[in-house]
C-alpha cells in the first residue's frame, strides 16, 4: 500500500534533541523523504556525549531516543559554520518543500538561513521555527528544554503530592517536547494543504511554551473563577474518594483506583474483605468520604498491601472500579491491550541491533504509516542524498569529506587524533 | 485567535469532553468549518471547568475547548435526527468522534457505511484502547490512564507512592494525535486515493507514545527508570527541581558547556575540573555529591536572581511558576498569548491562544463557544434548507 506522500514530499530537518525531529520523523512515517541535517562538531545532542564510551563504541550510534525519533530518516552532515556547508545546505532547501528547526532565537538568521533568505531560493518553501519560548518578547532567550518548557507552561508547579512540604516534580517524560513536535507536524500539515491552493510557502513560528499550556487550561481558568492558584493534588481527586496509589505485596508495586460513586465503593470495599469499613459512617456518601480521606487511604492502604497486584487489581476490576498498576516501562510493553494491537514495532539498527519502538498511533487503513525504518548513523547517507539530490560527483563528494564540511565521525575524534 | 488556513474543510464534530474536543479545536483555530453536534440535553463535557455562580450548566473549560465552532442539537436515536446528521455529513470532510467503540454503528452510522455513501468523508475515531483489541470496551479516567502508560511509575519520592501528573494532560495528547490524523486523511484523500477512510487513534497508544525515555532506553540499558525525587533521573545530567529561598526552580543542565556555566554561577569554576565532574559519564557517577553541593547553593538564593543569572550564562534554568504567574507573564504579554473571551454565559474570560502562529493570514479574534443549539436555526435551515415550521416541529418532537 503506499504511503499518504509516496516520497513526492521532501523535508530538510536541522533541529535537534525532541520537538523537531518528532515532527521529521512523523512525516517520514507518512513516506515523505525527510533528510537530517547535522554538524560533526555539534551534532544532535540526543545522541548523547562522546565521554560516555571509547570511540570504537560508537557512543553516539547507541543513544535511545535519538534513534527513535530520527526513524525513516537520511542522515547526513554539513558543517554549518563554514560557507560551503551552508551554500549546500541552500541547494537542499531549494528541493525541499518543507525546513523545520529549533535553534534558539535569531541563530537561523546568523546562519544566514532565515524564513526571508530561504524563501527568495524557493517560494514554495514551508519553513516552521519552533523556539521554546518565541522568537520576540522580553524573554525569548531563555533557554529551553522539555522540563524547563513544561515548568513555564505551568506543569511543574502542579506536580506535588497532596500533603507535600511543597516539592514539585518534573513529569517522566519531557512533555514539553513531544507537545511541541506533535503540534510541528499539525502546523506543517495545515500549511501543506493551504499551500495546495496558493502555491506559496509560509513561515509558521511555534513556541513550544504556547503548545503546553493549554494542557493546563483548567488551573489557568480555575484561578480566574477563584482567585488562587489551584493546588497540587498529588494522587486525590477535587470530588471523589477514594482516588490514589496504594502499594500491594512485593517490590515497588502500585496500583490506582478509583470510586465515582457509593456504589463502586460499597463494591470495592467488598472485593477487599472490608465490610467493617464500608459500614463506617465516617465512609458513607461521597462528601463524608472527601472529609475523612486520609483514614479512607489508610484503610485501603492496610488491606491493598497484603495482595499480589495482579490478584487485587482483577478483583478490583471484577467490582467494576477502574483500576490499573502503576506500569514500569516494561510492563507498559506487556499491556495486553499494547500488545494485541500490535504497538510496539521491532526494528534491527546498525551498531545497538533489533528493538522494540514505539510504532505509529494513527491507525489508517489504506495508507498506513511507516515507523519501522531504522534512524540513520552520523553522514550515513552523505552520498546517497548529495549525488541523487544536488547531483555531486564522487570527486567532489570526497573533496567535501577531505576539507571536513562532511563526515561520518564526529569532528572531536579527527582533531584528536 | 483563528486563521482562515483550513476554510475550506467542513467538519461535522461528535465528540464530547476533552480529547475529542480538543481535537477538533485545534482544526476550528486554523479556521474549518466545525459543527459540533449535541444531544438535545447537551455533552457530558458542558459542565467541566470552574463555573459562575448560579449556573452549572456551562462550565469554563468547555467554553475554551469549543471556541471557533458553531453548535446545532440532535437526537440520534430519533430516525429523523439520524437522517439530518446524514445530511449534515454529505459534503462533509470529516466527522471526529470519540464515543466508545461500536457506538457509531448501533446509531446507524457505521463509519464503513458513511464512507461508502459519500465518498469523500474521512472519519477519525479518538477512544480510550482503540477500535479492537480485548480491552476495547474498557473505561478510563486520567489517574488510571498515566498510571497504566507509565507515566507515573518514575515520578515522586523513592520511599513513597508514585506520584501522579496533574490534570488531564494525557488526553490532549490523544488530541492531537487525533488532530494530526485529521490532517492525514485529508492529505491522503486529496494526493492520491480520492477517497476518504476510518482513522482509529487510541489514547492509550498516545499515552504510551511520549513515554520513549522509558520504553526504548530500557531495552538498550537494561535500567528501568525509578523514582528519584527531586532529579528526574540519575544520569550523565543534573535535571532537577530544587528548593530556593522563595520557592522552587527547575534545572535542566546536560552539556559540558552547561556544567560549566551552573559552576561558574556559584562561583565554583573549580569543579568543572573536578575529577569527580570533569565530564558526562563522571558527573552521572557522582550524581550524588553534585546534587548535595547544588542544594546547598539554591536554597539560599532566590528563584528569579538563579532565572536571571542562569539564563545570563546559557542555562536551562527557569523559575517553577503557578498557573497564576503564568498567566501574569510579561513574556505571554508581549506576545499577546492568551486570549481575552466575552462569552455570553462566563463573562470575560482569559483562555490560552493558539500556539500556531501562521504568516500566511492575518489572526481573527475566537468565537465564543456555542451554547446548545445555538446554530440550528442557522445549520438546519441554511445549510440543510428546512423550513422555520419543520425546525420547530422537530424541536417539539425532542429531535433538535
Amino acid at each position: 500500500m503506499k504511503t499518504i506522500f509516496d516520497g513526492k514530499v521532501r523535508v530538510l530537518d536541522i533541529s535537534m534533541g525532541w520537538a523537531g525531529p518528532l515532527a521529521g520523523q512523523m512525516f517520514a512515517e507518512m513516506g515523505a523523504e525527510v533528510i537530517k541535517v547535522e554538524d560533526t562538531h555539534h551534532f544532535d545532542w540526543w545522541r548523547g556525549s562522546l565521554s560516555m564510551a571509547p570511540p570504537e563504541m560508537r557512543p553516539i550510534e547507541r543513544a535511545a531516543v535519538f534513534n527513535t525519533v530520527n526513524r525513516g530518516k537520511r542522515g547526513v552532515t554539513l558543517d554549518l559554520a563554514s560557507a560551503r556547508g551552508i551554500e549546500i545546505l541552500k541547494r537542499l532547501v531549494n528541493v525541499s518543500d518543507i525546513l523545520v528547526e529549533n535553534f534558539s532565537p535569531g541563530v537561523i538568521d546568523r546562519l544566514g538561513l532565515g524564513y526571508e533568505s530561504v524563501s527568495a531560493i524557493n517560494p514554495r518553501l514551508i519553513m516552521i521555527s519552533m523556539p521554546s519560548f518565541g522568537n520576540d518578547g522580553p524573554e525569548c532567550n531563555t533557554r529551553g528544554y522539555g522540563n524547563t518548557i513544561e515548568a513555564m507552561a505551568g506543569v511543574t508547579g502542579l506536580t506535588g503530592y497532596h500533603d507535600g512540604d511543597g516539592q514539585r516534580y518534573t513529569l517522566s517524560n519531557a512533555l514539553g517536547d513531544p507537545v511541541g513536535g506533535l503540534h510541528g507536524v499539525f502546523a506543517l500539515m495545515v500549511a501543506m494543504r493551504e499551500r495546495e491552493r496558493t502555491g506559496r510557502g509560509q513561515l509558521i513560528e511555534l513556541a513550544q511554551v504556547e503548545a503546553l499550556i493549554p494542557f493546563v487550561a483548567d488551573a489557568i481558568l480555575e484561578y480566574q473563577f477563584t482567585g488562587k492558584a489551584p493546588a497540587a493534588r498529588g494522587n486525590r481527586h477535587r470530588a471523589h474518594a477514594p482516588h490514589g496509589i496504594y502499594r500491594c505485596a512485593g517490590d515497588d508495586n502500585w496500583i490506582a483506583l478509583a470510586c465515582d460513586t457509593d456504589d463502586q465503593w460499597r463494591s470495592l470495599a467488598g472485593v477487599l474483605g472490608m465490610e467493617r469499613i464500608a459500614a463506617d459512617p465516617r465512609f458513607a456518601g461521597a462528601s463524608a468520604r472527601k472529609v475523612n480521606e486520609d483514614a479512607l487511604d489508610a484503610e485501603l492502604s492496610r488491606a491493598i498491601a497484603q495482595l499480589n497486584a495482579d490478584d487485587c487489581l482483577a478483583r478490583i476490576r471484577d467490582a467494576g472500579v477502574l483500576a490499573a498498576p502503576v506500569n514500569p516501562a516494561p510492563a507498559v510493553m506487556a499491556d495486553p491491550q499494547i500488545q494485541s494491537r500490535e504497538y510496539f514495532v521491532a526494528i534491527d539498527r546498525a551498531v545497538v541491533g533489533t528493538h522494540l519502538y514505539p510504532g505509529a498511533v494513527a491507525r489508517i487503513p489504506d495508507n498506513p504509516l511507516r515507523a519501522d525504518v531504522p534512524a540513520p548513523m552520523l553522514g550515513e547517507h552523505n552520498r546517497q542524498v548529495f549525488a541523487e539530490m544536488l547531483g555531486m560527483t564522487d570527486g567532489e563528494i570526497a573533496e567535501l569529506e577531505r576539507i571536513g564540511v562532511i563526515g561520518s565521525s564526529p569532528r572531536q575524534y579527527r582533531s584528536a587524533s | 485567535m483563528r486563521y482562515r488556513a483550513l476554510s475550506d474543510v467542513r467538519v461535522v464534530d461528535l465528540t464530547h469532553f476533552i480529547a475529542g474536543s480538543y481535537a477538533t479545536k485545534l482544526l476550528a483555530d486554523m479556521g474549518a468549518d466545525v459543527i459540533k453536534v449535541e444531544p438535545p440535553w447537551g455533552e457530558g463535557g458542558r459542565k467541566l471547568g470552574p463555573h459562575r455562580a448560579g449556573n452549572r450548566d456551562r462550565g469554563a473549560l468547555f467554553a475554551f475547548l469549543n471556541l471557533n465552532k458553531r453548535g446545532v442539537t440532535l437526537n440520534l436515536k430519533h430516525d429523523r435526527g439520524r437522517e439530518l446528521a446524514a445530511g449534515l455529513l454529505d459534503g462533509a470532510d470529516l466527522l471526529v468522534e470519540n464515543f466508545a467503540p461500536g457506538t457509531l454503528a448501533a446509531l446507524g452510522l457505521a463509519p464503513d457505511e458513511m464512507i461508502a455513501k459519500f465518498p469523500r468523508l474521512s472519519i477519525v475515531s479518538i477512544s480510550n484502547f482503540g477500535q479492537d483489541g480485548p480491552e476495547r470496551d474498557g473505561k478510563l479516567n486520567d489517574l488510571v490512564l498515566f498510571a497504566r502508560g507509565g507515566w507515573t511509575f518514575p515520578v515522586g519520592e523513592p520511599d513513597r507512592e508514585p506520584l501522579t501528573p496533574p490534570d488531564s494532560l494525557a488526553q490532549y495528547v490523544g488530541a492531537l494525535y487525533g488532530a494530526v490524523a485529521a490532517m492525514q486523511a485529508l492529505a491522503a484523500r486529496d494526493l492520491g486515493l480520492g477517497h476518504g477512510q476510518h482513522i482509529d487513534v487510541s489514547i492509550l497508544e498516545a499515552t504510551v507514545a511520549t513515554m520513549i525515555y522509558e520504553t526504548v532506553t530500557f531495552q538498550y540499558t537494561g535500567i528501568v527508570r525509578r523514582r528519584e525525587g527531586k532529579r528526574y533521573a540519575v544520569g550523565p545530567f543534573l535535571i532537577v527541581t530544587l528548593k530556593c529561598k522563595d520557592g522552587y526552580a527547575g534545572l535542566h543542565c546536560v552539556t559540558d558547556k552547561q556544567f560549566e556555566g551552573l559552576c561558574d554561577l556559584m562561583g565554583r569554576r573549580e569543579l568543572a575540573s573536578d575529577p569527580r565532574f570533569n565530564t558526562a559519564l563522571n558527573r552521572m557517577l557522582n550524581n550524588n555529591a553534585l546534587l548535595e553541593i547544588v542544594e546547598a547553593f539554591f536554597i539560599g538564593r532566590e528563584r528569579n536572581w538563579l532565572y536571571r543569572e542562569g539564563q545570563r550564562r546559557a542555562i536551562p534554568l527557569v523559575p517553577i511558576p503557578s498557573v497564576a504567574e503564568v498567566l501574569e507573564w510579561e513574556q505571554t504579554k508581549a506576545r499577546n498569548y492568551f486570549e481575552t473571551i466575552d462569552d455570553p454565559v462566563l463573562g470575560t474570560i482569559r483562555v490560552p491562544g493558539t500556539p500556531l502562529r501562521l504568516t500566511s493570514h492575518r489572526g481573527e479574534a475566537s468565537r465564543p463557544a456555542p451554547q446548545l443549539g445555538e446554530h440550528n436555526r442557522e445549520i438546519f435551515g441554511g445549510r440543510l434548507g428546512l423550513s422555520d415550521s419543520t425546525i420547530d416541529a422537530l424541536e417539539k418532537a425532542g429531535t433538535i
